[in-house]
């Protein structure tokens, strides 16, 4: 099987294509198993513990229909993408400006790291009272959330550099936005996609987290209504929901990252 | 030789501060002179550990010195502080890196003009040189490949050419044919002979090779060891343009390999 893969990697895209069935195979073969353990479980503990997944289909159906799915997934993406992108300019640009100033970076550092040890969903109560209930308590949770990671990965991605390849541009008359966008930008893009990967499930948790507390509206106060009503059926289909939403943002990054990264030399079926 | 002097490396000597409790390093080059002219071709002989590299990268201005001058068109520059170093001597040095250093995300052609894009020069008369000498080194077909699917020997001239492209007078090459296979080394020699012969460049071309020094150079500096200086210096007759397959066989290149590596030893 080993050697038969390894050639069929190397000569052509006709077995490629017939392994990539057995990959979609398998996947499905194991939905099933969970889809069908979960039934298991449903029928084993009772509906109030566990809802069945026919009965959270049926739910998301009729959510769907009513509009209120399109609704709370408008919401809760509205604050998820928001907070997104206010910590991933931040936690790109912030490293970049302390990489001209090795000494504000110094200065810099460890309040940045104290910072990160403050457990963000405590400030919930704290930030409902300085902004309200509407959506700016859970944007900034989102965003702080998301910020430390990007900073993180953006730093590593910055230290990682080929300092080579800077001298050559410097050399080559390259100033120093050129550099930083030229060399460094590009070469950290592999670390980047792999912070933007950790942090958007982080995000829609954040945002859904945040829902719980406060909200009109959005996948997570459907979650926590339902279980104010002792509603299992509804608190599984938010899940369902949530996991999916996670997958489709999921997938669409990986487009981006594939474009964005096209000159790796890496394994297309190594892809997470 | 006869060209009128066209850099001038004066007294250059190099010593590692010290850091975190630890000496400062003695002397890795001392005292060390030499100057080149317009048009030249020199290559400098030294030992591995010779501090070579470290010789051309003060020049290129992307380290200190410790000691010394280096003096570019009659303009002298002080480069002991690392926040006055002109690194590229504002695109007047070019340097072809032991490492090709070429950029994993761009295409061949793309690195090609790199350094004519962030000079704000690309246009379509660029392009087109740069075409020229992508034909010249025989990447022709290669452009939109990225540098790993390139062989050793493709990475080598992609490097070159990109240097040669944006066309500074004067090109400082650290021993850049030493990673690959003997054939293609010999190859790449004969490339860089022909493309000097158009354009008539300023070259520092460092090597441990003696034969390599020898096929290339108008002139070559021998450096000693810890500290480095200049040890010797010996001008080559073999006439222009030379076979370098056949360098061996050509008159006058024995006695001067011989007398190189006494110098050496």
């Amino acid at each position: 099987m080993t050697d038969a893969g390894l050639t069929a990697a190397m000569v052509s895209d006709a077995p490629a294509a017939a392994r990539k069935r057995v990959v979609v195979a398998g996947r499905l073969l194991l939905a099933v198993l969970l889809v069908l353990g979960w039934e298991l479980g449903a029928r084993t503990l009772g509906s109030v513990f566990f809802a069945a997944p026919l009965d959270v289909a049926a739910r998301i159906v009729t959510l769907a229909r009513s509009g209120q799915l399109a609704a709370d997934v408008a919401s809760t993406l509205r604050v998820s993408a928001l907070g997104f992108a206010i910590a991933c300019v931040a936690g790109v640009l912030l490293p970049f400006l302390l990489r001209r100033s090795p000494r504000v970076s110094t200065a810099v550092e460890p309040y940045i790291m104290a910072s990160m040890g403050i457990p963000k969903y405590a400030l919930a109560p704290w930030l409902i009272l300085w902004f309200g209930i509407g959506d700016l308590p859970k944007l900034v949770v989102v965003t702080l959330m998301v910020f430390y990671i990007i900073f993180i990965t953006t730093t590593a991605g910055i230290r990682a550099v080929d300092q080579r390849l800077i001298a050559m541009a410097r050399v080559a008359g390259a100033g120093e936005t050129a550099i930083a966008r030229e060399i460094i930008w590009k070469s950290l893009l592999p670390f980047f996609f792999t912070g933007l990967k950790v942090a958007l499930p982080r995000a829609v948790s954040a945002t859904i987290v945040g829902e719980f507390l406060v909200a009109t509206e959005g996948v997570g106060h459907y979650i926590e209504y339902s279980r104010q009503v002792a509603d299992t059926v509804g608190v599984f289909a938010g899940i369902v929901i949530a996991i999916v939403l996670v997958l489709a943002i999921n997938a669409v990054v990986n487009v981006i990252e594939r474009r964005a990264l096209a000159w790796r030399p890496v394994e297309r079926e190594m892809e997470l | 030789m006869s060209d009128p002097t066209l850099l001038e490396i004066r007294n250059l000597g190099k010593r590692f501060p010290a850091r975190h409790g630890r000496e400062p390093s003695p002397w890795v080059i001392q005292d060390l002179s030499f100057s080149v002219g317009t048009g030249e071709f020199l290559t400098i002989i030294g030992p591995s550990g010779a501090g070579k590299s470290t010789l051309l990268n003060m020049i290129a201005q992307i380290d200190t010195a410790s000691a010394g001058e280096i003096v570019f068109n009659g303009e002298t520059v002080n480069s002991h502080d690392a926040r006055m170093l002109r690194p590229g001597f504002d695109r007047r040095i070019g340097y072809v890196t032991q490492d090709d250093n070429l950029l994993p995300w761009r295409t061949t052609i793309d690195n090609v003009l790199f350094p004519i894009e962030v000079q704000g020069r690309l246009n379509d008369e660029t392009r087109a040189q740069a075409d020229v000498l992508v034909r010249a080194v025989g990447l022709a077909g290669f452009e939109r490949y990225y540098p790993h699917e390139l062989s050793g020997g493709m990475r080598k001239r992609a490097a070159l050419i990109r240097t040669l492209a944006y066309d500074p007078p004067v090109i400082l090459m650290d021993e850049p044919f030493a990673a690959v296979d003997a054939q293609t080394r010999t190859q790449l020699q004969a490339d860089l002979l022909t493309l000097w012969g158009l354009g008539r460049k300023t070259i520092i071309f460092v090597t441990h090779d003696i034969t390599e020094a020898i096929a290339l150079g108008d002139r070559a500096l021998v450096l000693s060891r810890q500290p480095t200086r200049i040890a010797a210096e010996h001008a080559i007759p073999i006439p222009r343009p030379r076979n370098v397959q056949d360098i061996f066989a050509l008159e006058g290149f024995a006695a001067v390999y011989q007398r190189i590596r006494s110098d050496i030893q």
